[in-house]
């Protein structure tokens, strides 16, 4: 180990200025005095008693909405601003590469917003179903409240994720390479419950939902997806949706490209045609290399990618490693992801971990070591329907380059012989 | 926790299909919609033309509401401004390197038009326009892609009859579109790989990388970055310095301007920090001189009230209906005080 640390300078200094931030504002919090020994180690560690276990920590209620540590300030979304003219309409990405599990904390979900996030008074919120029904209806958040209520994990995902990288990576972090995605566990009522309150008819084929924020979002939904598990639902992990993610209500299709799940949820009409309205026409749909474009594209297809290591998350020490990772489809169950070390060239099975649901994240493992070679490091997954994973070349080869949307292809990290990681692509 | 959500949604379901065999569960909730609820909410228009409100209109008289409520960010011609959509031009790009997507090259229906300028135009103030305006601007949109002539009389009964030059141009998903085999060993020639880097400094690192000569992570930052390029650029062709902005001493605020700060970054900054639908930017002593000039009252009125001038188009406060009269006046004032 003394060998491999003096080999990781570089990452060993980045990790120290990363710790030496914490220690600083520690310092800073005792009244600036120092608590730093001769020896430039802190006075924290053994054997000496730490700080804190010297003093009182805050009380209860000090923040009656608790906060993350200090220490994880840097766990935040972020945006690339030139991607969009501006904030109101635009998007920012999740920090996949610092969370654990499936579950996306609720301040961490990515957003996607149109015109902004309205500020709902949810005692003034509606939900109308009209069009082809017997008995149009409107609801109240009571209302909704009252129905008998399910709870699902299911991931989120805009299809423009991973979309910056058709013509060739450009994007430096995981976060900005595949952060439009999120997995919460949802609570609310399935989307035909209501339909059946509402009586409706049989030339019902298609719905609009419709969100009440400025951009009165709206997406044609056939109703096949609507029998099988859409959802409207009022709640994520616990506690009512965050006004970023629809508050007070908003729909739910599972595995589907994320904007049809409209926020801010106000109104369904049932129709017997689909609407073809502009998030359906000008946008989200995918431009194929003859001109012609692919319309309804509604599912995001198997997808996965290595968190750990990431350009964020280097290797900071030779010897054992945990390889992490996300993978996910909008089809059913991730089956199985395989890992490449030599740029897909061959390929081993990780293990997947923890839950395995469906249309949700799923995280695998594969344990290694690392003695400093260089890396081209993939995951490949499969569902259960049997598609794999494809390869960038394959995506083009069929699409070209302009199609923006459901780039969903094998992703390689180049690993440096220290520790290093970058985005690259493989053809 | 994880065995009861599916407990239940296993008793959701047997419930359901039973329901649905039978009869319906009736749960006795919710309140019937009237008639004239559903009207007020009912904004959607279909291909075939249902949901078009009664009226009509033309491109003769769409010019002006275009230019006031559209051009800032689309262009007087369409042509789009900064990142806005364009919105003219591109017929025959689609299978190019780089497609120009507009109304006219891509759209499929004129419809849609309709549909989205009603529910969304303009970004600052949706659901402003009058169905006339909307009618009258829809055909001028048409009108500049040469889609309908210019005294075409746009109406509820023939909007669905236009047919856009793209109409054919889209199909049904038919994914999945590729299979690749799940190989295991000798998948590719690893002689022949090629790899190709990411483009350095296009993204905002400074988070995790130290040093990186990180792009600005944030909108406000990104334009500070593009009005500082752009003044290099000038000065690089006109062989002059560049123009620093003079680091004088920030004159103190009155009480109602620092209140206002709040009121400004929540709802004026997005027309005002960037100068969007003609709005003069904050900071942008050239554009807010002769404002200054017409007082605090008249400027307070404007914001109240809505204003239409010359190069821009104001809705009463800034279409933040919400806001209270103070919030708006107290918003003013900072912006004016900023100016100092």
């Amino acid at each position: 180990m003394q060998d491999a640390s003096e080999h990781l300078t570089t990452n060993d200094r980045r990790d120290f200025l990363r710790r030496g931030v914490s220690y600083v504002a520690g310092a800073a919090a005792v009244g600036g005095a120092s608590i730093a020994t001769a020896s430039g180690l802190s006075a924290n560690l053994p054997p000496n008693e730490p700080q804190w276990g010297r003093q009182l920590g805050t009380g209860v209620v000090e923040n009656p909405y608790g906060l993350p540590s200090r220490h994880e300030s840097q766990v935040v979304r972020r945006t690339v601003p030139w991607l969009t003219a501006e904030s109101i309409s635009s998007i920012s990405m999740s920090p996949i590469q610092d969370l654990k599990g499936i579950i996306t904390p609720n301040g961490l979900v990515f957003e996607r917003y149109h015109a902004g996030v309205p500020d709902i008074n949810p005692d003034e919120h509606r939900l109308m179903i009209h069009g082809l029904v017997d008995n149009p209806l409107i609801f109240t958040m009571e209302d909704l409240m009252r129905f008998p209520s399910v709870s699902e994990i299911k991931f989120i995902e805009c299809p423009a994720n991973g979309g910056m990288e058709w013509r060739g990576p450009q994007m430096e972090a995981l976060q900005f390479t595949h952060g439009m995605l999120s997995c919460c566990e949802w609570t609310g009522v399935p989307l035909k419950v209501l339909l059946d309150a509402a009586g409706i008819q049989t030339e019902g084929k298609w719905i609009l939902a419709e969100g009440a924020d400025g951009a009165h979002m709206s997406r044609s939904i056939p109703i096949e997806k609507i029998l099988d598990d859409t959802l409207v639902v009022y709640a994520q992990n616990g506690e009512m949706l965050r006004p970023e993610q629809g508050y007070p209500l908003r729909l739910l299709n599972p595995g589907w490209e994320g904007n049809t799940s409209i926020k801010w949820l106000r109104r369904i009409e049932v129709g017997d045609k689909p609407w073809h309205h502009r998030e359906e026409t000008s946008k989200y749909t995918d431009l194929m290399e003859d001109g012609r474009a692919r319309r309804f594209t509604y599912v995001q297809e198997c997808n996965s990618v290595i968190t750990s290591p990431c350009p964020e998350n280097p290797i900071r020490r030779k010897g054992f490693l945990e390889i992490e990772g996300l993978a996910w489809t909008g089809r059913g169950k991730i089956k199985g992801v395989d890992i490449s070390f030599d740029g897909g060239v061959s390929w081993q099975p990780a293990q997947l971990k923890g839950l395995v649901l469906d249309k949700a994240l799923t995280r695998f493992s594969l344990m290694t070591q690392w003695q400093g070679e260089p890396w081209l490091i993939q995951s490949r997954a499969y569902d259960d329907s049997g598609y794999v994973q494809p390869t960038l070349a394959q995506l083009r080869e069929q699409r070209g380059v302009n199609s923006i949307y459901h780039k969903n292809s094998i992703h390689t990290w180049q690993v440096a012989p220290t520790g290093e990681v970058k985005n690259v692509q493989i053809t | 926790m994880f065995k009861s959500p599916k407990s239940i949604v296993a008793l959701t379901f047997a419930v359901s299909c039973a329901a649905g065999l039978v009869h319906a569960q009736d749960y006795q909730i919710g309140t019937p919609a009237t008639a004239l609820e559903i009207a007020g909410w009912d904004i959607d228009i279909r291909p075939d033309g249902k949901g078009l409100p009664v009226g009509s209109g033309n491109a003769i008289d769409g010019e002006e509401a275009y230019e006031m409520v559209c051009a800032s960010c689309h262009g007087v011609f369409g042509e789009g401004e900064g990142r806005w959509p364009v919105l003219v031009g591109g017929e025959g790009t689609l299978a190019d390197e780089r497609p120009v997507k507009t109304v006219g090259s891509y759209w499929p229906y004129a419809s849609t038009l309709f549909d989205y300028i009603r529910r969304a135009m303009p970004f600052t103030a949706p659901m402003s326009l009058s169905d006339q305006q909307v009618y009258d601007i829809t055909a001028y949109v048409l009108y500049m892609n040469d889609i309908i002539e210019e005294d075409f009389e746009l109406s509820q009964q023939n909007l669905a009859q236009i047919v856009m030059p793209n109409e054919d141009g889209f199909f049904v998903d038919d994914r999945p579109d590729v299979q690749n085999p799940r190989c295991m060993s000798d998948c590719a020639d690893p002689d022949k790989l090629m790899m190709k880097g990411s483009l350095a400094g296009v993204t905002p690192i400074g988070h995790f990388v130290e040093g990186a000569d990180a792009p600005a992570a944030s909108h406000s930052g990104q334009h500070d970055l593009e009005a500082s390029k752009e003044a290099e650029r000038k000065a690089a062709i006109t062989g002059e310095e560049p123009a620093v902005a003079e680091a004088s001493e920030p004159a103190a605020m009155s009480a109602a301007a620092i209140a206002g700060e709040s009121t400004y970054k929540a709802a004026c900054g997005v027309c005002h920090t960037n100068g969007l639908a003609g709005a003069p930017k904050v900071g942008d002593a050239s554009a807010w001189v002769e404002r200054l000039q017409q007082g605090n009252d008249l400027l307070i009125s404007h914001a109240l009230q809505g204003f239409a001038g010359s190069t821009g188009y104001m809705p009463a406060k800034g279409g933040r209906a919400d806001l209270s009269d103070e919030a708006v006046t107290n918003a003013v004032l900072f912006m004016v005080e900023s100016q100092h």
